[in-house]
């Protein structure tokens, strides 16, 4: 043996050579963002799925305007200088800011505004639905969108809404986000309209472009040098896919990121006693909820579900599984939204629940299945919430799954309790809440209506449906915002298929040295402002 | 070449694409009979049954399933590996974007199981049930029995995070990335090539800890299969006699005992090498290395079966590829074999 230790001895004192300490914070012109990018399938704006693509596309692609990032009902302007309403709702005239310029040099015109909303609805793919909801469709796109001249586009609602939510669809990124048509055009393959190029290049007016996308490995965008606002103060944006919490809170407390966008509520709250790193809350979209399934005959019974609504622990559930990612809330409407009302108020109350149940029928409660994502926090929101329905004597098997397997369970009706995360709020306006959560305009099997939860749960309510469609086109705001009110209240009375007990808030932690970092909801950051002080 | 050995040549074919056919059915049928729905991962929770129609059609996910095995075994034999759903690239430049970062760390860690764990297995042989072969085999223990994902957490926290001893995810600190031009995709190459020993030394820094950890997994499993054999060994009557004919015990064991151990031992790194080829993905995960385990899992995922099934066929010819190697071994170390 001895010969082989000889030879080990210099081999191991040779490697330590390399065990060199690493740098021990990001460069100072260039951003580092760790999360997780296993979703991100494309960039191309019009086919995005996944909050993890907005975050990436927030910061490449301009729209008409933005959703602001501190107040979310209002609407700032961004190519879009102005716009006006037109008296009878029925259409919209955006007129554009000049100077505006792609990153190719090309200027950002109204015919590439109106080539971006008719692309996007001729390819029909993920984000055409946002502009769906309102009518627009790829067969009346050539009289929705107009360009009278070069810096003016006219929006013809194809169909009575309000037209502020439209306008807000406009803000948001995907269904907003406007294409350099030359540029993407240079690239059309086979009549695609570019889509197989956008997969992995950018056509952009923003503060970045793309300067390359390895899928699972990181995204690098690089400042556009043509960018017509106030130029960025970082040069390069890192974006690195760390899967792992924990490898991103290492890394975050080490300085090796700069700011980290997917880490569990354990790590969040390890680094709450940091003084490198910081935490920052904000407003997400969607609530977490318990649903039920309406082709259950159990669930058929108000009592039933009133029953369920006091087998929640409400504030237990949001201070011990949801801290950094729920915030509680009893309305399908989220907090701070024009309309919403205070928390109903429900609590965990095992008698009151008894009672209701042994009206409806159920003295000793019943046997049932609980389906739910084997991931976090859904896990612990079932195992609690199995625990609650128990007191009740509820005896609920919980069914975990992939995301497929649990909400493909929802699609096809085929389930009796889910606990999910949903419910729109990618706009700050109730309709997008209510129309996701309980709105449903045709309960048949066959209508297959699976972008809307109502539908999902088999739950049909003319009156409120009405509801819904007259409160989106009332003119008069304070009346829209009395009916906005009074659905709430009446989707209270009533105990639909949904209830909500927190909404969905995002959480991102970030080195101490990071100023100017504002958290958009939904993903939607902008990290033009961002900088380090150091 | 004799009718004999064309005999044997086309046989040999003949069960490697049995084999590899095989493999693609099953693969197909397995992808397949999993809940997970491929075109809802490309149009999203939201999207309207009209929507969802379109991109099936687009994808083929609408036809019969025996159809669209026979389209994909169809392209691929016009040398067409289909597009991946995930990237929108063709499978094949996927693959070959992340076969090296994985080949880099299996290759690493092999060296760190094989170096290790034969010495470490003809060690424990040798002084066995001495205090040294306890240690050994509490050590073969704890490989064998720790989480990856855990092992590699723990040295994350104590290695990257306390020591400050090693990188921590990916295969480059944030300075380096995009210095050297990717001309092999193996970094370490293309560090050297570039003449970027700033790079080469900041990719060794990260590729040594995740390559040690696997390493130190699969070391485990061959200081146990090689105390195994050489115990086995070491029991012969001609080890005995060698001895009593005054042979020195080093002689003995490394000449004689070690020379009969050494085509199982081949056997057993090769399979071990494939193994950490395709099996790296908890490790991938933790260190956020983007290599081949995480790409298969990843597009299993979503149902990507153009990507998966690629990636099943690729280590399929793997393992067809190492067992020819292992037999081509068995043939130099063995003469009766020849």
């Amino acid at each position: 043996m001895k010969p082989l230790m000889r030879m080990m001895g210099p081999i191991l004192l040779g490697s330590t050579l390399f065990f060199q300490p690493a740098y021990a914070e990001t460069p100072p012109t260039m951003l580092v963002v760790g999360f997780s990018m296993t979703n991100i399938l494309t960039l191309d704006p019009a086919a995005i799925t996944g909050k993890e693509t907005v975050q990436v596309l927030a910061n490449i692609y301009d729209n008409l305007v933005a959703l602001n990032a501190v107040n979310r009902a209002q609407v700032d302007p961004q190519l879009a200088e102005s716009w006006t309403i037109a008296d009878d709702n029925g259409s919209i005239t955006f007129k554009l800011r000049k100077g505006a310029t792609f990153a190719s040099g090309n200027p950002v015109t109204s015919a590439d505004i109106v080539w971006s909303f008719k692309r996007l609805m001729k390819l029909n793919l993920a984000q055409a639905s946002f502009l769906k909801t309102h009518g627009f469709s790829a067969a009346n796109a050539d009289q929705s969108f107009t360009a009278p001249d070069d810096s003016t586009v006219v929006i013809k609602l194809p169909k009575k809404v309000d037209p502020q939510i439209v306008v807000q669809t406009l803000g948001i990124v995907g269904p907003g986000s406007i294409l350099d048509m030359k540029t993407v055009m240079e690239h059309d393959k086979n009549g695609d309209m570019g889509a197989a190029w956008l997969t992995n290049n950018s056509a952009g007016s923003g503060p970045f472009t793309l300067g390359q996308w390895q899928s699972n490995e990181r995204v690098t965008l690089e400042q556009n040098p043509k960018y017509w606002g106030e130029k960025p103060a970082m040069r390069r944006i890192m974006m690195r896919h760390l899967a792992e919490s924990q490898s991103q809170r290492l890394m975050l407390e080490k300085g090796d990121i700069d700011i980290a966008f997917s880490m569990s509520a354990a790590d969040l709250k390890a680094l709450e006693s940091s003084k490198d790193v910081k935490i920052q809350t904000n407003g997400g979209s969607g609530f977490y909820y318990l649903a039920v399934s309406m082709k259950d005959e159990k669930f058929q019974k108000p009592k039933v579900r009133e029953a369920l609504r006091y087998l929640i622990d409400y504030q237990g559930l949001n201070d011990s599984v949801l801290p950094y990612f729920g915030k509680l809330r009893d309305r399908p409407v989220p907090a701070g939204i024009f309309g919403a009302l205070p928390n109903a108020g429900y609590k965990l109350d095992v008698a009151k629940a008894k009672a209701l149940l042994a009206e409806a029928g159920y003295p000793n409660g019943f046997s049932t299945t609980l389906r739910a994502i084997s991931d976090v926090p859904f896990m612990s929101l079932a195992t609690a919430i199995q625990a609650t329905l128990a007191q009740a004597g509820i005896k609920a098997e919980i069914i975990t799954g992939s995301g497929d397997q649990i909400y493909g369970a929802m699609r096809e009706r085929k389930y009796e309790l889910v606990v999910g995360r949903g419910g729109g709020g990618q706009l700050p306006h109730p309709d997008s809440n209510f129309r996701a959560i309980v709105y449903n305009p045709n309960n048949a099997d066959e209508a297959k209506l699976t972008n809307f939860q109502g539908w999902r749960t088999s739950f049909y309510d003319e009156k409120i449906n009405k509801m819904i469609d007259d409160a989106l086109v009332e003119g008069n705001k304070d009346k829209q915002i009395k009916e906005y009110q009074d659905i709430q209240t009446y989707y209270a009375d009533m105990v639909p298929a949904i209830q909500p007990f927190s909404e969905v808030v995002d959480s991102v932690g970030f080195r101490a040295d990071i100023k100017g970092l504002e958290l958009n909801p939904s993903w939607s950051t902008q990290l033009r402002t961002v900088k380090k002080e150091r | 070449m004799n009718n004999e050995r064309l005999t044997a040549f086309t046989r040999q074919t003949g069960t490697i694409l049995a084999t590899l056919l095989g493999l693609l059915i099953l693969t197909f049928c397995i992808g397949r009979l999993m809940p997970v729905d491929p075109v809802r991962a490309i149009v999203g929770e939201e999207a309207d049954q009209a929507t969802y129609d379109a991109v099936a059609e687009r994808i083929g996910a609408n036809l019969p399933l025996y159809q669209q095995f026979f389209r994909y075994v169809n392209d691929l034999l016009h040398g067409d590996f289909g597009t991946s759903i995930r990237t929108g690239q063709p499978v094949i430049n996927d693959i070959l974007h992340v076969m090296p970062a994985t080949i880099e760390l299996a290759t690493f860690a092999i060296i760190v199981g094989a170096g290790l764990g034969i010495p470490l297995g003809i060690l424990a042989a040798v002084r066995r049930n001495r205090p040294i072969d306890h240690v050994i085999r509490f050590l073969t223990l704890i490989g064998h029995s720790m989480p990856i994902f855990w092992t590699g957490m723990i040295g994350l926290i104590i290695f990257y995070a306390a020591l400050d001893l090693v990188g921590g995810g990916g295969r480059l600190s944030d300075y380096y990335i995009g210095l050297v031009p990717e001309t092999t995709g193996f970094l370490l190459i293309d560090a050297i090539l570039a003449g970027d020993w700033e790079v080469f030394r900041d990719a060794v820094n990260h590729l040594l800890l995740p390559a040690s950890i696997l390493g130190y997994s699969s070391m485990a499993y061959i200081t146990r299969m090689t105390r195994s054999f050489m115990l086995d060994q070491l029991n012969q009557e001609y080890v005995i006699t060698a001895r009593v004919k005054g042979l020195s015990k080093g002689r003995t064991i490394w000449h004689h005992a070690f020379a009969n151990i050494r085509v199982q031992l081949v056997t057993i790194v090769a399979l071990a090498y494939g193994s950490l080829l395709e099996g790296a993905v908890l490790i991938e995960t933790v260190f956020s290395w983007p290599g081949f385990g995480q790409y298969i899992t990843n597009n299993m995922l979503i149902g990507d079966m153009n990507a998966v099934m690629t990636c099943v066929l690729l280590v399929g010819v793997i393992f067809i590829a190492l067992n020819l190697l292992s037999d081509a071994l068995y043939k130099i170390f063995d003469p009766r074999t020849r």
